[in-house]
């Protein structure tokens, strides 16, 4: 059964298509290298503004107007790479920074000393990119269009399928209704109206035709009580995409407990604010969403997510035993999340569907001590009896791996 | 050897056509208020309008349902101790002014869901009794005071706290004007809480009151010894036990602590071949009566002949003074014996509360030269420390007018005290009382001010129940309610600022740390003891002197009529757990009853009475009871539960049984249990009680084994002959199942299981296990997934009794699996016989083909039922449903399942850490709390698994064997250690 999710943010979707373009074409950029600031500098800077800025004003860090006439540029880059190594080397000028500055570190980065002197010349002109590049840019820009489309396509691609899904499991219902206008007539002319003569005609359509329904009501009724394509709204405009593909934020950053525990849990509103006490703009959305972040964390109150893989409550599952113990990649059940602004369940979580997985998959059993209890599959194995062991033989498809 | 065993008094007679004493089931469905068609079974037009509109109303419902949507909301903050969906545990202790356990509480996503007994704890060693286990429901209680109260009006803490101190404050010119009623307080910071406020209200009078007293063991060693203690009985170092009243395995001071340590002597292996002998003369049959190796019957008012008698024996034999008294009803000779052969290495216990009585018991312990062994007097029991005495002055105070404001706390003197209509005439004469009832209890309904005290899960307290053994109480959830810890209460109105938690933290630290070394600064020990919930101190030795005093016996009663006993109930003690509905569902160990109190009467009694089980009589004061006739009962006497005929517990409670704590007399100023001269008046009612024990008969078959010692001496297999026949013929047609990893078995030693019903409520709570209610039990429809049976043997009118915990015995060949229709029910690679609920059609069929009758069918959605309003039908008692285990929907079977998901969360680590199964890792709900050490989960095929041991054991065997059903769980051969055969 489709969950229809409400239209209500479709002129922000537009927006995240027109961004994600945009954001490609910076990715295409760094090809061209050069003495001056370039473009790459620009986007390194990124990086650097979440808590400097330009001019002489601090923010988290201290404002880097003049930054390169008060110090030398060898100290910088070092400090730029690793500033923990330089204050736990005991330099006073980085010691009394620290101090100033609440102790709060500044990230390693991870740049070569030409990135980082040119990154300090882009912060010396006061955030100007070298004209030359200016021009390559342009051109750039204009000579894209069909390598941004191909990019496009590419992004676009996993999420055109779930919307293909989508669209094709909608249409049963016209399909449906048709076939059974179309099977009332036949019925009509075969017994009333009699135009058609030969009666195989009727037969033949009858019997497709019921063919179709009974095929619509089983996919249908199997679908009962499953959310295959559950896309809901969320009450923030969370986007994975920007997170995991664009900033390659680790799923197990936000989702701590999926090599722990059952749930691979939500990140709690803190855990936001690691990054958003700082980040207080987003690309595509500006402040209203991020606003949304602050007004929880300010108010006390948390956050209420949809949930949007659910499994009844007669199912137990575990992340820890597939994550931690199976080795699993979170992609294998949860789908190209990386791409999607919006989450959307893309298996359908049936049973079937575990425990087809349960048949294939093999164990970690020779480099998990736990296994070893199994002698005779050792056994098996050593003697060349069986090439592998997979879940389902050592009972993984048994009613109380899941139920109880 | 073909001893017949029973299990009522139906069996016992065989008269199977004279339904005197059992009643026959119920018909399922009545055929009452259908038409004619109906029960005939043919449908009219009718009945196929209503089935065409019902099959249209399923599918409109069906093709619109939508999927509800189901919020995940993090937290704000992520504590770093919480991980949703993964179980923490807190030390902490269970106290409520009678019992003590330390425990560890389960907590998931905050909430506490499971007691587990504290493996660290000296004295309860991982034991837990079923009212620690069921206590975790009282804090998801409804019944439960939500804001202070007064008047019988909500208000709020800021008006309580300023009427009180106003009150306080005006009183303060009149001396002795305030009295402060608690249960025994062990808690040395909470005391010391309480003396603050006697200082800072000159004249205060602190009285602690039991409801049920042992009161005379102190005053008896005053007499004797100087020192008013209880002593701290070890029965493991125990080899004769006598028990003359004293029910120490049940509800006698410390039943826990005292099961671990008299079982640690009953184990028999290939190392350890002697046991401890225990003797018990009583009046009911309790549940230690049940466990002894000897039971004499008595009257009550015969006990102090008894113990006279045998202390002359004894005396005389040691040359010490004699006494004269009268004679005794029974043979002491042999208790005598076996004492004097095990002098220093026994134990006389007495659970009467007169002094006489107890000086006795003192006396003969001082000539075996037992104290200081088996008695440790330098470390007491710090528990039962009220005085009936004061209690009585109090009362007298009261009606004087003298008393201007009256604190109860944890006390309910108008339902338990046996004057409770003086106490209720002096409370009219009090301005103001205040109580720290939990609920509006039967005190509180009658006080000024109620300041709702926290449930223990919920405070800040620590205990010292035996001297030197420290334990912490700590919260593990947030107060639910708008209630405050009753420390806290008295810190505010002392004008202090500080919060009880700290101030408990600073009485460890001046008062207890310093006595320790292991750690030098204060942090790290408090850290230690919080984490460990325990701290024991070494005690400085004390001179203990026994002084020899005239003993004497009063004559026994001759009044005409029955001497009445009033006894505490395993389940329900003294009446505080009257609301817990799980408390109230568990079988009484011995009669099997649930749900109700009764009168247990001998059965030659009732015959010469004309009376018939289920009869109601009315007795006492116009107290009306069900009649049960109870084999075991001294004749002459009737037996009495205490608990029942609560009005202020809750709607669970309200109600059900008569008050027994009326019959309790004051005799030189101390409560005794116990009444002459009562008379029985058939009412010609009946009534049914909801008995569990004939519900699951075994038709005869041989499910009990048992032997002597002396015969399992000279060869281990005894009481178990049959064992190696059955395994020459067992033959099968199906192919013998072989399992690769794991096998898991269950092994039950029955000498050590003393049937105190532990098991049956930790694991209703482990597995969501419905209560029915107690016309459900009348239809047989409980659902325990474990049950414990009772069976009788021989002399009916002093039979040896049988505790079997029987639960799913995930049989290799299991009956109920063939012949499912749909294969919910199977066999898993490990061993177990799995139930799918999901899967379950409801057919019964393999309730019908297991010849254990452990599988239970949800007549009824047990959840969200008005009809059931239990915990499970409001939103808070919901909260203690484990997580981890599905709750059953209607129409399907469930049954025991091993404790699936603690074998798979145990696993799961195992895998996360990379590294072997560890034995004994995993244990079972029952096994884990289980005060006598009687049920050991493991892996069979780990031969070197302590299971794997039991199960080579001679006196191993298994259940109806002969169907070879091949259970995975084993039974150990009961050995009595009894010279008759």
């Amino acid at each position: 059964m489709i969950i229809k999710s409400l239209p209500t943010l479709k002129n922000i979707k537009r927006t995240v298509k027109t961004g994600s373009l945009l954001l490609s074409l910076l990715v295409l950029l760094p090809f061209m290298k050069s003495q001056a600031q370039t473009p790459e500098a620009a986007e390194n800077w990124k990086v650097c503004a979440a808590c400097h800025s330009l001019g002489s004003n601090r923010l988290i860090g201290p404002g880097l107007e003049g930054v390169t006439e008060r110090l030398d540029q060898e100290w910088l880059i070092r400090f730029i790479r690793n500033s923990q190594e330089v204050i736990a080397s005991g330099d006073e000028y980085a010691v009394a920074l620290f101090e100033e500055y609440n102790k709060i570190p500044m990230p390693p980065n991870d740049f070569s000393d030409e990135a980082i002197i040119d990154l300090l010349k882009y912060i010396e002109t006061g955030g100007q990119v070298a004209p030359e590049y200016a021009v390559a840019e342009a051109e750039v820009a204009e000579k894209s269009p069909e390598l941004l489309r191909l990019e496009a396509k590419l992004d676009a691609r996993d999420q055109q399928l779930s919307e293909l899904k989508r669209d094709a499991n909608r249409k049963f219902g016209t399909t449906f209704l048709v076939t059974i206008i179309i099977l009332l007539v036949v019925l009509a002319d075969l017994f009333l109206t009699k135009v058609i003569k030969a009666r195989f005609v009727h037969i033949t359509i009858l019997l497709v035709g019921v063919a179709i329904i009974a095929e619509i009501t089983y996919k249908e009724a199997t679908a009962l009580g499953r959310q295959q394509y559950y896309q809901p709204d969320q009450p923030i405009w969370f986007s994975h995409k920007i997170h995991a593909e664009q900033n390659k934020i680790d799923c197990m950053y936000c989702h701590t407990t999926a090599e722990e525990s059952m749930h691979a849990g939500f990140p709690s509103v803190g855990l936001c604010m690691n990054c958003h006490n700082v980040v207080r703009e987003g690309k595509i959305t500006g402040r209203t969403e991020i606003d949304k972040i602050h007004a929880a964390w300010e108010s006390g109150q948390p956050i209420e997510w949809i949930k949007i893989h659910n499994l009844p409550d007669h199912v137990y599952f575990n992340h820890a035993q597939h994550v931690a113990v199976g080795k699993m990649d979170c992609a294998q059940c949860h789908g190209p999340v990386e791409k999607m602004d919006e989450v959307m369940q893309v298996e359908n979580l049936s049973m079937g569907w575990c425990i087809d997985c349960h048949r294939t998959t093999e164990v970690q059993f020779t480099n998990n001590l736990f296994y070893e209890q199994y002698k005779k599959l050792h056994e098996e194995l050593h003697a060349g009896k069986r090439s592998r062991v997979t879940v389902d033989d050592i009972g993984g498809n048994e009613c109380q791996k899941c139920h109880y | 050897m073909e001893k017949k065993y029973w299990q009522s008094i139906n069996a016992y007679k065989a008269q199977p056509n004279q339904s005197l004493f059992e009643k026959q089931p119920l018909k399922e469905f009545t055929v009452d208020g259908l038409d004619e068609s109906e029960v005939k079974g043919k449908s009219s037009r009718r009945d196929f309008l209503k089935s065409l509109g019902f099959s249209v109303g399923a599918v409109a419902l069906v093709s619109s349902c939508q999927m509800p949507v189901r919020k995940a909301i993090p937290f704000l903050n992520q504590p770093e101790e919480i991980i949703p969906g993964v179980a923490n545990y807190y030390a902490s202790t269970f106290y409520d002014g009678h019992d003590y356990c330390s425990i560890l509480v389960k907590n998931r996503e905050g909430r506490p869901i499971k007691i587990e007994g504290n493996e660290l704890s000296k004295l309860s060693k991982g034991g837990t009794n079923a009212r620690a286990q069921a206590s975790v429901l009282n804090l998801y209680d409804d019944a439960r005071l939500k804001n202070p109260m007064k008047d019988g009006q909500n208000t709020d803490w800021e008006t309580v706290d300023r009427e009180i101190v106003a009150k306080l404050n005006a009183l303060k010119g009149r001396e002795g004007s305030i009295a402060i009623v608690t249960g025994t307080v062990i808690s040395p910071s909470t005391t010391s809480l309480i003396k603050e406020f006697v200082a800072a209200h000159p004249g205060t009078e602190w009285v602690m009151y039991d409801a049920n007293a042992y009161e005379a063991i102190r005053k008896a060693h005053k007499a004797q010894t100087g020192e008013g203690i209880i002593p701290f009985y070890q029965f493991d170092k125990a080899e004769t036990i006598v028990s003359f009243g004293a029910d120490f395995l049940g509800t006698w001071l410390m039943p826990v602590t005292f099961t671990k340590q008299f079982n640690t002597n009953r184990k028999l292996d290939k190392d350890k071949q002697n046991m401890s002998k225990l003797f018990v003369v009583e009046s009911n049959l309790s549940l230690t009566g049940s466990n002894a190796d000897e039971r004499y019957t008595i009257k009550p008012s015969e006990e102090a002949a008894v113990l006279l008698d045998l202390y002359n024996k004894l005396a005389a034999r040691s040359g010490q003074a004699t006494y004269n008294g009268p004679a005794s009803p029974i043979d002491t000779s042999e208790i005598a014996d076996e004492l004097f052969n095990a002098r220093g290495k026994s134990l006389v216990v007495c659970g009467t509360n007169k002094l006489e009585n107890q000086l006795i018991v003192n006396a003969i312990n001082y000539i075996l030269g037992n104290y200081e062994n088996t008695l440790n007097t330098r470390q007491p029991i710090m528990l039962s420390q009220g005085s009936d005495e004061a209690m009585l002055s109090l009362v007298q105070k009261m009606n004087t007018g003298q008393i201007g404001m009256l604190m109860c706390w944890n006390v309910n003197p108008v339902y338990d005290h046996p004057q409770a209509e003086q106490f209720i005439e002096g409370l009219k004469k009090v301005d103001a009382v205040v109580s720290f009832a939990d609920r509006m209890d039967e005190t509180a309904s009658q006080s000024t001010y109620v300041c709702p005290d926290n449930n223990y899960l919920e405070s800040w307290d620590d205990a010292e129940a035996v001297r030197g053994y420290y334990s912490i109480m700590q919260p593990a959830i947030r107060n639910i309610f708008n209630t405050r810890q009753a420390q806290d209460s008295l810190l505010k109105w002392l004008g202090s600022e500080q919060e009880f938690s700290a101030y408990m933290e600073q009485y460890w630290e001046t008062k207890i740390f310093p006595y320790q070394s292991a750690f030098a600064g204060f942090r790290p020990f408090w850290t230690q003891a919080k984490h460990d919930g325990l701290f024991d101190m070494e005690v400085e030795s004390t001179n203990f002197a026994f002084t020899p005093i005239e003993l004497k016996a009063e004559k026994p009663s001759d009044a005409a009529g029955f001497e009445l006993v009033v006894y505490e109930k395993v389940a329900i003690g003294t009446g505080k757990y009257t609301n817990n509905p799980w408390l109230m569902e568990l079988p009484d160990p011995v009669t099997t009853a649930t749900w109700d109190n009764y009168l247990t009467i001998s059965i030659a009694d009732a015959e010469s009475q004309g009376l018939l089980q289920e009869d109601v009589v009315s007795f006492g004061n116009g107290l009306e009871l069900p009649l049960l006739i109870q084999p075991g009962q001294a004749k002459g006497t009737l037996g009495i539960a205490m608990g029942f005929g609560r009005s202020g517990a809750g709607p669970v409670a309200n109600g059900i049984g008569a008050n027994a704590f009326g019959l309790m007399q004051i005799n030189k100023g101390l409560k005794v249990a116990n009444q002459a001269g009562i008379t029985l008046e058939n009412t010609g009612k009946k009534y049914q009680l909801a008995l569990t024990q004939s519900q699951h008969t075994m038709e005869g078959r041989n499910v009990v084994k048992e032997t002597t010692l002396a015969a399992f001496l000279q060869d281990p297999a005894s009481g178990n002959e049959d064992q190696k026949y059955k395994e020459k013929v067992a033959a099968t047609l199906y192919p013998e199942a072989k399992f690769d990893g794991f096998h898991w078995g269950l092994a039950v030693d029955l000498n050590s299981c003393t049937g105190c019903g532990n098991c049956v409520i930790s694991c209703q709570a482990e597995n969501n296990v419905s209560v029915v209610g107690k016309d459900e039990v009348r239809r047989h429809r409980i659902m325990h997934w474990m049950r414990i049976d009772r069976y009788y043997s021989e002399d009916a009118d002093n039979p040896k009794v049988y505790h079997q915990p029987v639960m799913c015995q995930h049989c290799d060949n299991a009956p109920c699996e063939n012949v499912c229709p749909v294969a919910a029910t199977n066999h898993s690679s490990e061993g177990l016989n799995q139930m799918a609920y999901n899967r379950c059609i409801g057919t019964k069929y393999c309730m019908n083909n297991c010849p254990y009758r452990v599988r239970r069918f949800n007549w009824f959605a047990y959840i969200n039922n008005p009809k059931f309003n239990f915990n499970k039908n409001s939103d808070l008692g919901k909260m203690v449903l484990n997580p981890d285990v599905t709750v059953r929907e209607r129409g399907v079977v469930e049954k025991c399942s091993f404790c699936v998901q603690r074998i798979q969360d145990k696993k799961l680590n195992a895998k996360q850490e990379n590294r072997k199964l560890e034995d004994l890792e995993i244990k079972t709900a029952c096994m884990q709390s289980c005060p006598g050490d009687a049920l050991v989960f493991g892996n069979m095929n780990d031969p070197e698994s302590k299971v794997s041991l039991l199960m080579k054991s001679k006196r191993r065997y298994r259940l109806v064997e002969e169907l070879h059903t091949l259970p995975s769980v084993s039974y150990l051969t009961k050995v009595r250690n009894t010279s008759k055969a």
